[in-house]
């Protein structure tokens, strides 16, 4: 009983005065993390912009040549001391209005399954989809691709099985645009695609 | 000070005794710790809601990650010797670091730090070093705020190092398992959901077996170092001693998420696990050492006056109240394993009971010394 008993020159606002050192201090250093980092984040510019031959490391001696002057935002060139690993790949690149994601993914079946596979995973999303077609690298890959109009914007998914006999990836490239903005970067993502050259088979 | 005057003090600074009581409507940090627990089921809520393509790796990971659960509890409840702490103050931790400081805390602090370093160091910096500078401090200062919320919703029982070390390991436990869910799920949904119960299973084995030396662990030291730096039990103040210790929970942390920017890809990466888990250990067993001191000598002063009175012997006392050599020692005297758990046992409850009754007498304090007689 006299446990909940505040005494008059602790209360404020029906709350024990003596409790607040904790309670602030927890709640201010949780703010912090939770709402200052993001706010913090948001304030820094990318400078990490792609220069004329730069080319990215997909893993497994696979690569690609990214579109100049767009932000490289997740992944690696070739060249550095990281090298990536075909089987689990992020790489995210950026320009205004677009972004390009390749995910590298362990998958044991064909690329078009894969792409099922991809779109199961996402339910159905309100857009229109075209019929899917095939498109071949330069070095000679092919892969399927399934372009797709939203409300959200315009979507290009493109899956290819990259031959490496002792992991044998799947990659998939997803290509986003602001609504109508495709057009203005049809040529780069056309370069890019045709760029992707699988590793030395194994 | 005599005898009874000790174990009069020592019930009064252990704390000892005095049930938890979660529900304080007058308290600050009971609001805090709801708006933690709320925010990061909220969180848990968006993250997994939408999930049901992801259902089969889902529910194998919390099966699998529940039954990872048991040993660990069985391993920290036979740590939690000594004056021990409450089971409702322990799952008021392990809810914090699971809940709140898991998906209210971690999760986008995570996310805007690893990005910060992306964008300051690059890409091929951040793929070294980005989780390593993160974690330790985004997830072990989300953790040790559940700690500091205890303290304030509970700070009779929150005294010593040995109940940062007890209470921190909870917390890091339940955080621990809670991100594992996470990982299975972020494993399944990074393969689009192909073999999801592979994908969960082989989650389980790596993240399993490297939990040994992770976040029960990092979260134990930290906790220890955070109550010498606050020094609320008498004479414990270690400022220095604390700040280091929280450090090195920070530097294991940094180092077990850098491991292959540490091993440089070489053939050290290989070893690392096995000398950065070693190294970890020896720290573990040194800080609990070092933590238990005071807890030691309460649980001494607890006992002293049935030691005069010839129900509790030295040994016992000795046993009960030392380290591992000193159960060893006495066991060994008592020629059984069983019978000395058993003294062992009695002569705890004796303690618990006697500080329940806040050092009077009472008929449980007659029937747990009337046990013990019978045992010894």
């Amino acid at each position: 009983m006299t446990d909940d008993w505040v005494p008059v020159e602790h209360r404020f606002a029906g709350l024990d005065r003596r409790t607040f050192k904790p309670a602030l201090t927890a709640l201010g250093v949780a703010l912090v993390l939770i709402y200052g980092l993001p706010a913090l984040d948001a304030a820094i510019p990318w400078h990490n912009e792609v220069e004329a031959g730069d080319v990215l490391d997909l893993g497994g001696g696979a690569t690609a040549v990214p579109p100049v002057g767009w932000q490289l935002e997740s992944g690696t060139l070739t060249g550095s001391a990281v090298t990536a690993s075909p089987t689990t790949l992020q790489v995210t690149l950026a320009t205004g209005g677009a972004t390009i994601d390749l995910r590298g993914v362990p998958y044991t079946g064909s690329a078009d399954a894969f792409l099922d596979q991809v779109e199961r995973s996402e339910g159905d999303a309100p857009g229109v989809d075209a019929a899917r077609g095939s498109v071949t690298t330069a070095a000679g890959l092919t892969g399927v691709v399934q372009a797709g109009t939203g409300p959200g914007g315009d979507a290009l998914d493109v899956a290819f099985k990259v031959p490496q006999a002792d992991t044998a990836p799947a990659l998939l490239v997803r290509v986003r645009t602001a609504p109508d903005q495709f057009e203005r970067h049809r040529d780069e993502v056309t370069a890019f695609l045709r760029s992707i050259a699988p590793g030395p088979a194994k | 000070m005599n005898g009874k005057a000790a174990q009069l003090a020592a019930i009064e600074e252990s704390g000892w005794g005095v049930p938890f009581r979660f529900t304080q409507p007058h308290n600050l940090a009971f609001w805090v710790y709801l708006l933690g627990l709320g925010g990061g089921a909220l969180a848990i809520v968006r993250y997994f809601g939408t999930s049901g393509f992801y259902a089969p790796a889902l529910t194998g990971g919390v099966l699998l990650f529940a039954l990872y659960l048991v040993p660990w509890l069985l391993l920290l409840r036979r740590q939690n010797r000594y004056t021990a702490q409450p089971g409702g103050l322990l799952a008021a931790g392990f809810a914090w670091g699971g809940v709140a400081a898991t998906f209210w805390i971690a999760l986008p602090a995570n996310t805007a730090l690893l990005e910060i370093w992306a964008k300051v160091g690059g890409t091929a910096f951040a793929g070294d070093w980005a989780a390593g500078l993160s974690a330790p401090i985004t997830e072990e200062w989300g953790k040790a705020l559940g700690l500091v919320l205890l303290i304030g919703l509970a700070p009779r029982l929150v005294r010593s190092a040995y109940d940062g070390f007890i209470i921190g390991a909870f917390i890091g436990l339940g955080f621990q398992v809670f991100e594992d869910v996470l990982y299975v799920y972020n494993g399944a949904a990074q393969t689009f959901g192909a073999n999801q119960l592979g994908t969960s299973l082989q989650v389980f084995l790596v993240r399993g077996a490297s939990g040994v030396v992770s976040h029960a662990l990092f979260s134990a030291i930290f906790g220890a170092g955070l109550l010498w730096v606050l020094g609320r039990a008498r004479g414990e103040r270690r400022v220095v001693l604390g700040v280091l210790t929280m450090a090195m929970a920070m530097a294991f942390h940094f180092a077990w998420d850098d491991m292959t920017g540490l091993g440089g890809g070489g053939p050290l990466t290989v070893v690392l696990p096995f000398a950065i888990a070693a190294v970890e250990l020896v720290a573990l067993f040194a800080v609990l050492r070092r933590a238990a001191r005071r807890e030691r000598s309460w649980m001494r002063d607890l006992l002293g006056p049935e030691v005069d009175a010839g129900v509790v012997t030295p040994a016992l006392l000795d046993a009960v109240s030392g380290l591992r050599k000193d159960r060893e020692k006495f066991r060994k005297q008592v020629h059984s394993r069983r019978r000395s758990r058993h003294l062992l046992d009695a002569a705890g409850d004796l303690a618990r009971e006697i500080s329940r009754a806040g050092g009077t007498e009472t008929a449980r304090v007659a029937h747990a010394r009337a046990e013990l007689e019978r045992l010894t």
